[in-house]
């Protein structure tokens, strides 16, 4: 029975039968196609669906639509009017308060009620009225600063003042902090995720999964199931390729659907497509499997002993990678060391959640070709992989890449979403929608895996660093995915940053009857450099030095080639080292503050770009496309690169417009859609800037020369002696003689259709060659370090972040307003997965906390005030000087925490996350 | 997540909402703001053939200081409890409650009625509520009967309240002069969390010596409860820093913790003391209308 409601949505009065179990949120996102209103944890605990409701602010997924009569609703889509942004629209474009714009509506809407009730709100104020919105991108310090400064954006008349010139950048475009591309669209609600997605006939579909860590399927009848009303198909292994995939082609260890057996809670079993979701769920409960179960082993020890039970015969000790490196003499740099400090350390297993689900959405065209849209941070990895299992060529699917919501790294793998959705679509004959809920995320899984570290580190009197060795036990999960990658990570970077001259790491990656564990910012590297950060003030303490000594004593230079062979060009690691250090106060607080606050530094780094694809490939890495729009006023930048909330796609654009000598506004971005352009690895190993910089940056000077050779002529210059900037072509040395940039185009159209620029990049080859040199190998190399300040409460063992002085060496800064951005999330991140955040289990292998209220990640409450600051940086093989900070930003935190806490009570907690129950019970046997 | 499939009905005045119960004989779930019965409902966790909403009958709405006592109206919300001027002037405590639960959007949807209601052992509103000595108001069809919230909570989730009631009222008698109503809460994180532990103290001084003394905790027994013997120690005494130190480690003696997610049952007891310390201050503080900051 359908419910009559009148209800007014944004100024609009709507009639509506609703049913009975219909909420607010699926009324706006299914019945109105108000996809501004976003989904993310359907719980009332991530806020990205927050609509005003009276002018309130609330959780649309808590409200049932029955309830609306007489109600007023709005949503993002109705927060500008008549066609004007709202102020605090304005505002957040400007202060760069958006990232990968997930949870954006939901901000504004909170501000909007906010500054409504009381125009001029204190920051504490702003954070209270946030602390129902998560935000995994932001760090929610711009978000804060944009409602701060809503009223410099109330008079519509006045021409938004623009953001303030970075003086020290040398380029006209690069080092400016233009707006994004991509955020007039998310502060409108406009822009689109793949499960805002909607096609004429789609069905939704839905998969079942192991109740059981480790089994047997002896039974499996789908009959009922097909029968329920509703339900257009159901797949299960017989149904489907059975080609094995994963990450790695050496350790490809993944199906579609279990066959054999299921090794984890979540192992794939069946999906069923239907008219809508809860037809799908209600069907999936239909399906009978029999299980005969097997023992089960869910830690690095338990699945190590004699006779544990074996996940995949081919690796009958459960450890599926091994890696031994050595490099020098350990043992004689121990012997000449005039102390030597060692420790073991636990990582958590900690999980990317973004805001914004996976989903996934296939359609077969009339052609025969798949077109897939998916929320991926690698189209082209999924690509290849979707093609290989579906055992087609790669041209006859479609890729395309809608705006994604944050990855992290949790969306850099194929998924059985996007497996399942397209045989479903196939099945059926109609387009299949997939989305994972928030639990199931959680189950899927692949975050960080857990790492049982022992640490050991030799030091001289005067600091230098003798020898360190390191062995490292990743409890890896059910399936392999990045995890080859993830133990080689795990020693290669810890030389990066110091030098080292004797090094041994062992890696052990183990299955477990788990969620299997995949790539997660920083890569494998977060929890050794935790280790390593640690252990380093240990040894100062030890020697009696300070960190920062300590630190700048062994800290890399330039131009070196690391004991394990990685090739370092531009480093201002010592620099970072230096002004974070007069920038902190350190020298005036450190052994001064009172007992229960703490300063503490920690550093960090990572590859801007892994040297090598993960599957062996010829193709460049980076590939763009240019094509100038015929009257020469525009041009649209075409490469698959995948922008997912960091700021790529604008970053890309100011190189084009850098490179070819017009403004930022000149560029625009095409899709990421696999038929319009060109490959690019993807968002991972922290690689866009670097990469897809340089292929962007030669497909622009293309262009550049082409029209350079027209102007010459028309100049009677030699096209060697122009200089293109800001949209006009001149003579170098005699600035005033030259010709308008759009007429160039105009002309070299006219002359020779159409003008296109191509460009790619491929890394140098790099490395050593011993066994995994490969991995740690890149172009460049970032530094960075923290400073950071807490406040402990001694009774209760909470720790309060007070404050964090970064300093990052990054190269040129492209996009200063983004990359600060960059930095404070990664800190916030960092933050909440050292002392909040961790994915638990059951005695049985079942995820105790899969959702957003039990699995904590940090909210605006619990931000710290954040200065962060780039020093003077070139790199040689970057765009313009450019390389990574992503994922680099992470590393210093972990590390820089837990000295921070140990400074504040003397307590060492080794074993993450550091929660305040662990450093209460330190504080007792203290006592 | 799926929403089953309901009834769903809106009377607009009590007496038809609880009629309707009569007529549903248990089988209806009452729902106000939502934020508890939506969740559990998608989680799988409670499952209902009807939904009787009572978000939409006005008499339950409204905060009235009256002559003797508080009537706070089942649908007034965290975020109008935590403004009211009334409860701001007869229970403090109760504002600091309703000011720290969860975000600020489920502030404005949950209702002081379902936070009671759904019984939630680590509910904030309880424990202030409890040490002030309130009552709830609960309607049936053919009666209104009230029970002292110590008595209402029965266990994890599960109150005294019949399948055919309403909770119509909570009902906060005045205090006497001189008293004062802390509420301090630990949490994991700074917003949007469940209390680990949350601590309400409630203190009458007269002449310098504490004519009554309540202490509740919440999320360290299976429901929100007073703890009687801080009643016991501290009334007839002088208050200060060692009768409390003493009053929060019997409370914490007292208390009948469990070990989850948020924390282990040792470190709840942990925490019931440093908590129930800095509740007592802070409602002695009050009592002289001074607000000695939160740590």
């Amino acid at each position: 029975m359908l419910n009559e409601i009148t209800v007014t949505i944004n100024g609009d009065e709507h009639h509506l039968g609703v049913r009975q179990n219909e909420t607010l949120q699926d009324v706006l996102r299914l019945r109105l196609g108000l996809t501004g209103t976003k989904k993310g944890c359907e719980v009332g605990v991530c806020g990205s669906c927050t609509v005003l409701l009276d002018g309130e602010p609330v959780n649309s997924c808590l409200v049932l639509a029955a309830s609306l009569t007489g109600k007023e609703v709005t949503t993002i889509e109705g927060l500008a009017e008549g066609g004007r942004l709202h102020p605090l629209q304005a505002s957040f474009l400007h202060h760069g308060a958006v990232q990968c714009g997930y949870c954006t509506p939901g901000m504004l809407l909170s501000a909007k009620a906010l500054i409504d009730r009381n125009p001029d709100p204190t920051e504490e104020e702003i954070l209270s009225a946030f602390g129902g919105n998560l935000c995994r991108c932001t760090g929610y310090v711009k978000i804060v600063e944009a409602v701060q400064g809503y009223r410099e954006f109330l008079d519509p008349e006045e021409c938004p003042p623009c953001p303030p010139p970075d003086e020290e950048s040398p380029y006209p475009v690069v080092g400016r902090s233009v707006i994004r591309k991509d955020a007039p669209d998310r502060v409108t609600g406009r822009a689109v995720y793949t499960g805002d997605l909607s096609l004429p006939g789609m069905l939704y579909g839905k998969i079942l999964t192991s109740t059981i860590a480790h089994a047997k399927i002896t039974k499996l009848d789908v009959s009922r199931a097909e029968a329920f009303p509703g339900v257009k198909a159901v797949i299960t292994a017989k149904d489907v390729s059975n080609v094995i995939y994963g990450v790695s082609p050496a350790r490809y260890d993944e199906m579609i659907f279990a066959t054999d057996k299921v090794r984890y809670i979540g192992d794939e079993i069946a999906a069923v497509a239907a008219i809508d979701e809860a037809t799908a769920q209600a069907a999936l409960e239909l399906i009978e499997v029999e299980y005969e179960e097997l023992p089960a082993v869910f830690n690095v020890a338990d699945a190590t002993a004699e006779g544990a039970p074996v996940l995949h015969e081919k690796y009958p000790t459960n450890i599926n990678v091994v890696v031994d490196q050595n490099f020098g003499d350990v043992e004689a740099g121990f012997a000449e060391a005039d102390a030597v400090v060692s420790r073991s350390f636990t990582g958590n297993r900690t999980y990317q959640a973004p805001i914004e689900p996976h989903a996934s959405l296939a359609r077969w065209e009339a052609d025969g070709r798949l077109t897939l849209w998916s929320s991926t941070q690698t189209p082209h990895y999924m690509h290849y992989m979707m093609a290989r299992v579906l055992e087609v060529p790669m041209a006859q699917i479609r890729i395309i890449k809608p705006a994604v919501g944050g990855g992290f790294g949790g969306k850099a793998e194929t998924t059985p979403l996007d497996f399942c959705s397209s045989y479903l679509a196939k099945v059926t004959g109609r387009p299949v929608m997939m989305k994972y809920a928030r639990n199931e995320m959680f189950m899927h899984n692949r975050g960080r895996h857990r790492q049982e570290i022992e640490l050991k580190i030799g030091v001289r009197k005067d600091g230098s660093i003798t020898a360190v060795k390191q062995t490292v036990h990743l409890d890896g999960g059910a399936y392999t995915s990045f995890g080859i990658i993830t133990t080689y990570y795990a020693g290669s970077m810890v030389p990066t940053l110091y030098k080292l001259p004797n090094y041994k790491y062992q890696g052990y990656r183990v299955y477990t009857n788990l969620p299997a564990c995949g790539a997660f910012r920083g890569h494998g590297c977060p929890h050794p450099r935790f280790a390593f950060e640690t252990l380093l003030s240990e040894a100062a303490e030890a020697i009696g030095m300070d960190d920062f000594d300590i630190r700048q004593k062994n800290a890399m230079t330039p131009n070196t080639s690391t004991v394990n062979e990685l090739s370092i060009l531009s480093c201002e690691f010592p620099a970072t080292l230096a002004q974070a250090r007069q920038a902190s106060g350190w020298d005036k607080k450190k052994g001064h503050l009172p007992k229960g606050r703490g300063i503490g530094v920690g550093c960090g780094g990572f590859v801007s770009g892994a040297g090598y694809p993960i599957y062996r490939s010829r193709f460049p890495h980076s590939n763009a496309v240019i094509r100038v729009l015929e009257d020469g006023h525009a041009a649209t930048l075409h490469i698959a690169a995948a922008e997912i909330g960091q700021g790529s796609d604008t970053v890309l654009t100011q190189i084009a417009a850098e490179e070819m000598g017009v403004p930022y506004e000149t560029i625009l971005m095409a899709d990421c859609d696999s038929d319009i352009s060109p490959i690019d690895l993807g968002s991972y190993s922290s690689r866009v800037t670097l990469m897809g910089g340089n292929a962007v940056k030669m497909a622009a000077s293309r262009v550049k020369d082409q029209l350079f050779e027209i102007a010459g002529r028309r100049l009677g210059v030699p096209p060697t002696g122009l200089m293109a900037m800001e949209g006009r072509i001149f003579v170098a040395e005699r600035p005033e003689v030259g010709m308008d940039w759009a007429e160039a185009a105009r002309i070299a159209f006219s002359e020779a259709g159409p003008l296109v620029g191509t460009g790619f990049y491929e890394p140098p080859r790099l490395g050593g060659s011993y066994k995994g040199a490969a991995v740690g190998t890149s172009p460049a190399y970032s530094f960075g370090t923290i400073v950071m300040e807490v406040a402990v409460d001694l009774e209760t063992g909470k720790v309060k972040v007070l404050d964090c002085t970064d300093f990052h060496d990054s190269g040129q800064i492209v996009n200063p307003t983004t990359a600060h951005g960059q930095v404070h999330g990664a800190i916030v991140m960092s933050i909440g997965e050292t002392l909040m955040e961790e994915v638990l289990f059951t005695e049985d292998g079942q995820v105790r906390n899969p959702n957003l209220h039990e699995y904590l990640i940090p909210t605006a409450m619990d931000t710290p005030r954040i200065s962060s600051g780039f020093v003077d940086s070139y790199e040689p093989r970057g765009p313009f000087g450019a390389k990574e900070l992503g994922e680099g930003a992470t590393l210093p935190i972990m590390g820089a925490l837990g000295n921070a806490i140990y400074d504040a009570t003397g307590v060492r907690i080794t074993e993450l996350p550091i929660t305040p129950e662990k450093i209460l019970r330190g504080l007792k046997e203290q006592a | 997540m799926r929403l089953e499939d309901f009834q769903f009905h809106a009377p607009g005045k009590l007496a038809e909402a609880t009629h309707l119960l009569s007529v549903l004989e248990g089988t209806a779930r009452v729902v106000a703001g939502g934020t508890d019965l939506l969740a559990d409902m998608k989680q799988g966790r409670l499952g209902a053939a009807h939904v009787v909403s009572i978000a939409g009958i006005p008499e339950l709405r409204g905060i009235e200081d009256r002559e003797n006592v508080l009537r706070i109206g089942p649908l007034e919300t965290p975020n109008r409890i935590a403004a009211s001027d009334a409860v701001l002037r007869r229970i403090r405590g109760l504002a600091d409650a309703a000011g720290v639960m969860a975000g600020y959007q489920v502030r404005n949807l949950a209702t002081i009625g379902g936070n009671l209601a759904s019984a939630v052992p680590s509910g904030d509103l309880p424990p202030a509520l409890l040490v002030a000595g309130a009552v709830v108001e609960l309607t049936a069809h053919d009666g209104i009967r009230t029970v002292s919230l110590a008595d209402f909570f029965l266990g994890p989730r599960k109150t005294g309240l019949g399948p055919d009631e309403i909770l119509t009222a909570v009902i906060v008698p005045h205090l006497p002069a001189g008293s004062g109503v802390a509420y301090e809460k630990f949490q994991l994180r700074d917003a949007s969390a469940l209390a680990v532990v949350g601590v309400a103290a409630r203190l009458t001084i007269a002449d310098g010596v504490i004519a009554t003394a309540r202490l509740a905790v919440g999320a360290a027994a299976p429901t929100p409860v007073l703890i009687p013997e801080v009643a016991e120690l501290l009334e007839g005494k002088p208050p200060g820093a060692e009768v409390f130190a003493a009053a929060a480690r019997i409370a914490s003696e007292e208390v009948k913790p469990i070990s989850d997610l948020r924390g282990s049952a040792a470190y709840r007891r942990d925490l019931v003391r440093v908590l129930a310390g800095r509740a007592l201050t802070r409602a002695e503080g009050r009592c002289r209308n001074e607000e000695v900051p939160s740590c």
